[in-house]
């Protein structure tokens, strides 16, 4: 599928389709230590990854719930008692299939809708699908591999490089203390990529992974870990899309990236959750001397989401850049935001936040730029620009500065308006309709984000925004 | 003023205050709802991010530092004819009926634990009333505090297509004895030898096309806590502008907001302040736009300088109603020195589309290519730096009608800035 076939696909049969449940094993409902070392031993973990989850969820269970900040989304229905916390896919080849072809046809139908095995094909480095609980397919490019870069799947990956992994899982950027889906994440994680990339390797391709939900009343945990060793420099992509269903899902993903001296890591994602998802995810990126770190996000769907992407910048001439595209359409509240910690001097950020919201509903910008004591030179701009279509909407700012050091230069714009009726105008009287003409200023309105977006996930950026905002207008 | 019997926050003291000020029966009972609020209610907002609460008003010690009873000020309260400007007792008796009306209506008692406090003890204040159609100039209420702990209580009340322009401000009397210790066993940091505590709560009742301009130059010592809310309702037509200058305290929380209620209303809120030494101002700057074509403009700058440290929150609040609005809000802080600190959290809570609102705040230092100018020609570092800070805060100046406060805010930061080293 060429991007122009992408284009042209129906993008609600391909987001909106749902596949009968069939599974291997199902974890029963609920969140116990049981429940824990069934996960664990099933995924055949060693023992210091089984007490790490059974101390996790020890702090998840002391920890209170994230529902007092000031216009907090509304969280009382999440029960984590009422989620499947894991489901393996009904497949033989755990730990993901070698090849498309061997997947089972249900789930290879999916992916083809989405898109994945052509996207691989013509510009990735290599692919990782994730259907419930667990990679299902997983793909590098040889040419990679003998570089000794490594992409699999986290499972595999405590396997096959338990080292790493127990030197970075969870310990240094994304601890379980952080919040308390950070705990429960670190308690019922399952999937998810592992990628490294060793010193001085330029991976000039990116490297992706999808993750998708199928089931009714699942969470799904995948944990994403990125190594990017001195001088190293990866593009790593992530979608993430669940059809509608009528019980509430979980998604607490944990991202952690460590960029080394001089690397330059870029984390891309379009997420697309189901309107009854609750979205909450811990990403965080520790940057060492002149690594460059870059966050590129849309979040569309789900029925709440908290998502701060943060960076640590802890090396001098460490630098940080965040843009971010949040949509929310009728009984959405999308809050999301960007951390950025000056932690050395030269240090330099900039967050570019454009969020849209209709229909009802909320879309809250909520960032904290925090530049220490020393972090001389440093420089943070950040810009956040919402646009609102309609009266039953709400769009928040609400960004925080915590200031320590003077020899720096911070700066927080912000605006919020409604789309032209002038714009509008000049576009009808061109001859266009005023739905085209809407769906046009927004195409542009979002433009800062799809053009640093690889093009097949630029285009369906700007699906799913034609898909959510089609029947709304006019 | 007696260090022997100190007031308790209790029921009798309420009693003896209300009865020395020969209050009427619904006033005591305000007074005495709000005292047993203090159980119930929160301590003031403040911001807070995870492992952080920026300001710390619950630290206080309010049994040791508060005493109403011991109570003692100096106040001028002067006003043109044509309008009335009257201390508290005085208006009680006078213009009961218009205290019974608008007391409290704008500051409710029980908003949070001090506005509740002070609503139970406060000893003195002004009421301003400037009837139907008066323009009223060169209102000035000064109030030096001569005690430890002072209560003070302003309401402006400004009829249909009247105006009146308000200077107040507070300083602490050079012949003030210094407070003696109500020490706790063990004695802790607040509550020591040489704290004060000076709340002030000020209610602006702007009727409908009023203009009241009400600017406010707080410098009492730095020993001081400071808690000040200040609140506007705007009535159609209306404008209510703000300045609110902080200078003095050790700590001050202190909240200017303004609810547009009317339709085509305005306000405007001016800050400015100058933290030196280990002061700690909270300063924040609220907008509600309840009503259609309503526009807001909100500008603060402030200078942190030694260990000081500066909280800004800017809340421009646009509720579904409020169609057509318009809502601008500025925040800069320039950092003089390394140990200090400034911190900013500008919102925007938009509920209706038909808005047009920016917000932006920045910090800095001085800039080095401003510095490399003024001693490229001749000018030494030093006055150089001092011309920087005070051309920073001329925006604010600009917005200042009022010469007297003008002047004199520019008058103290010079003092301030010739006093570093």
């Amino acid at each position: 599928m060429s991007s122009e076939d992408l284009q042209d696909t129906d993008t609600e049969a391909r987001f909106e389709f749902k596949k009968k449940e069939s599974s291997a094993f199902q974890a029963e409902k609920g969140l116990t230590e049981e429940t824990i070392r069934v996960i664990s031993e099933d995924k055949d973990e060693p023992e210091w990854m089984l007490q790490r989850r059974l101390r996790a969820l020890e702090q998840f269970q002391e920890m209170p719930m994230p529902d007092d900040w000031p216009g907090a989304p509304d969280l009382s229905e999440v029960d984590v008692d009422e989620i499947v916390p894991y489901i393996r896919p009904d497949i033989e080849t755990r730990g993901g299939a070698e090849n498309w072809e061997d997947l089972p046809e249900e789930i290879q139908d999916t992916f083809d809708k989405l898109g994945i095995p052509e996207a691989e094909k013509n510009a990735l480095s290599g692919v990782g699908a994730q259907y419930e609980s667990e990679i299902v397919y997983q793909n590098m490019k040889e040419q990679w591999e003998e570089k000794g870069v490594i992409f699999c799947d986290m499972d595999k990956a405590v396997q096959e490089h338990e080292e790493l992994v127990r030197e970075y899982f969870m310990t240094k950027a994304v601890p379980p203390s952080d919040n308390k889906f950070a705990a429960l994440h670190g308690a019922i994680w399952s999937g998810g990529s592992f990628v490294y990339v060793p010193e001085d390797t330029t991976v000039n391709m990116p490297v992706q992974a999808y993750f998708r939900m199928n089931s009714d009343g699942m969470g799904q945990f995948e944990h994403t870990l990125i190594i990017a060793e001195p001088n190293s420099e990866v593009h790593y992509i992530e979608g993430c899309s669940a059809p509608k269903y009528s019980a509430f899902n979980l998604h607490s993903g944990g991202v952690e990236v460590f960029v080394k001296e001089g690397a330059h890591v870029q984390y891309s994602t379009v997420q697309n959750w189901s309107k009854n998802t609750y979205n909450l995810n811990t990403k965080r990126a520790i940057a060492e001397a002149d690594a460059t770190m870059e966050w590129v996000s849309g979040s569309m769907g789900s029925k709440a989401t908290m998502l701060y992407p943060s960076t640590i910048l802890k090396g001098p001439g460490a630098t940080d850049n965040h843009i971010t595209i949040a949509f929310a359409g009728e009984g959405q509240d999308i809050d999301t935001g960007a951390k950025v910690y000056h932690n050395a001097p030269n240090t330099k950020s900039t967050i570019e936040s454009k969020s849209i919201a209709k229909d009802g509903g909320r879309t809250n910008y909520r960032g904290l730029v925090h530049i220490a004591d020393g972090a001389t030179d440093s420089s943070t701009a950040v810009e956040c620009d919402a646009l609102m279509f309609d009266n039953e909407s709400t769009s928040d700012t609400m960004p925080y500065m915590e200031i320590e050091e003077s020899k720096v230069d911070v700066a927080h714009e912000a605006t919020v308006g409604k789309i032209g009726d002038e714009d509008v105008f000049y576009l009808q009287s061109r001859g266009l309709d005023d739905d085209d003409a809407k769906q046009m200023i927004v195409s542009g309105f979002i433009e800062p984000i799809t053009e640093e977006l690889p093009i097949e996930y630029a285009v369906e950026l700007n699906r799913l925004i034609e898909l959510e905002m089609e029947g709304s207008l006019g | 003023m007696s260090t022997q019997v100190h007031a308790a926050i209790d029921e009798a003291t309420v009693r003896q205050i209300s009865d020395d000020l020969d209050e009427p029966e619904w006033l005591l009972e305000t007074r005495l709802e709000a005292l047993s609020a203090l159980d119930d209610v929160d301590f003031p907002d403040v911001i807070k991010t995870p492992g952080r609460k920026w300001t710390d008003l619950e630290g206080l010690d309010y049994d040791a530092l508060v005493d109403p009873l011991s109570a003692a000020e100096s106040k001028d309260q002067v006003g043109p004819a044509d309008a009335e400007v009257l201390p508290f007792a005085e208006a009680v008796a006078e213009h009961e009926e218009l205290l019974r009306e608008h007391f409290g209506s704008v500051v409710a008692p029980e908003t949070n634990y001090l506005t509740a406090l002070s609503t139970a003890l406060f000893t003195t204040g002004t009421v301003v009333y400037v009837p139907e159609g008066v323009d009223a100039e060169d209102v000035t209420v000064r109030t030096e505090m001569n005690s430890r702990s002072l209560f003070n209580y302003t309401l402006v009340v400004a009829e249909e297509s009247s105006s009146v322009t308000i200077l107040e401000r507070q300083e602490t009397g050079e012949d003030s004895v210094a407070p003696t210790a109500q020490r706790d066993e063990g004695g802790e940091a607040a509550g020591m030898d040489g704290d004060r505590y000076y709340s002030g709560i000020t209610e602006i009742v702007a009727g409908e096309n009023s203009y009241v301009q009400f600017g406010n130059l707080q410098d009492v010592d730095e020993s001081t806590y400071v808690y000040s809310r200040r609140e506007a309702a705007v009535d159609t037509y209306g404008t209510v502008n703000w300045i609110e200058c902080n200078l003095g305290s050790r700590l001050t929380k202190s909240s200017v907001e303004s609810h547009l209620d009317g339709d085509s209303s305005e306000t405007k809120i001016v800050g400015a302040f100058y933290g030196h030494d280990d002061q700690h101002f909270d300063v924040n700057a609220r907008v509600w736009h309840n009503a259609e074509h309503t526009t807001a403009d909100l500008v603060t700058r402030g200078v942190v300088d030694d260990h000081a440290r500066s909280v800004y929150e800017g809340v421009q609040h646009v509720g579904r109603e409020a169609w057509d609005t318009n809502s601008y809000q500025r925040e800069n802080t320039l950092m003089l020195s390394d140990e200090s600190e400034a911190d900013a959290a500008p919102k925007l809570i938009i509920n209706n589309h038909d808005t047009e609102a920016s917000h932006s705040a920045t910090v800095g230092q001085v800039s080095a290519e401003d510095m490399f100018y003024m001693t490229s020609r001749a000018v030494d570092e030093r006055t150089a730096r001092n011309m920087l800070v005070e051309g920073f805060y001329v925006p604010v100046f600009e917005e200042i009608e009022v010469e007297e406060l003008r002047d004199d805010l520019r008058s103290r930061i010079q003092d301030r800035l010739q006093a570093r080293a």
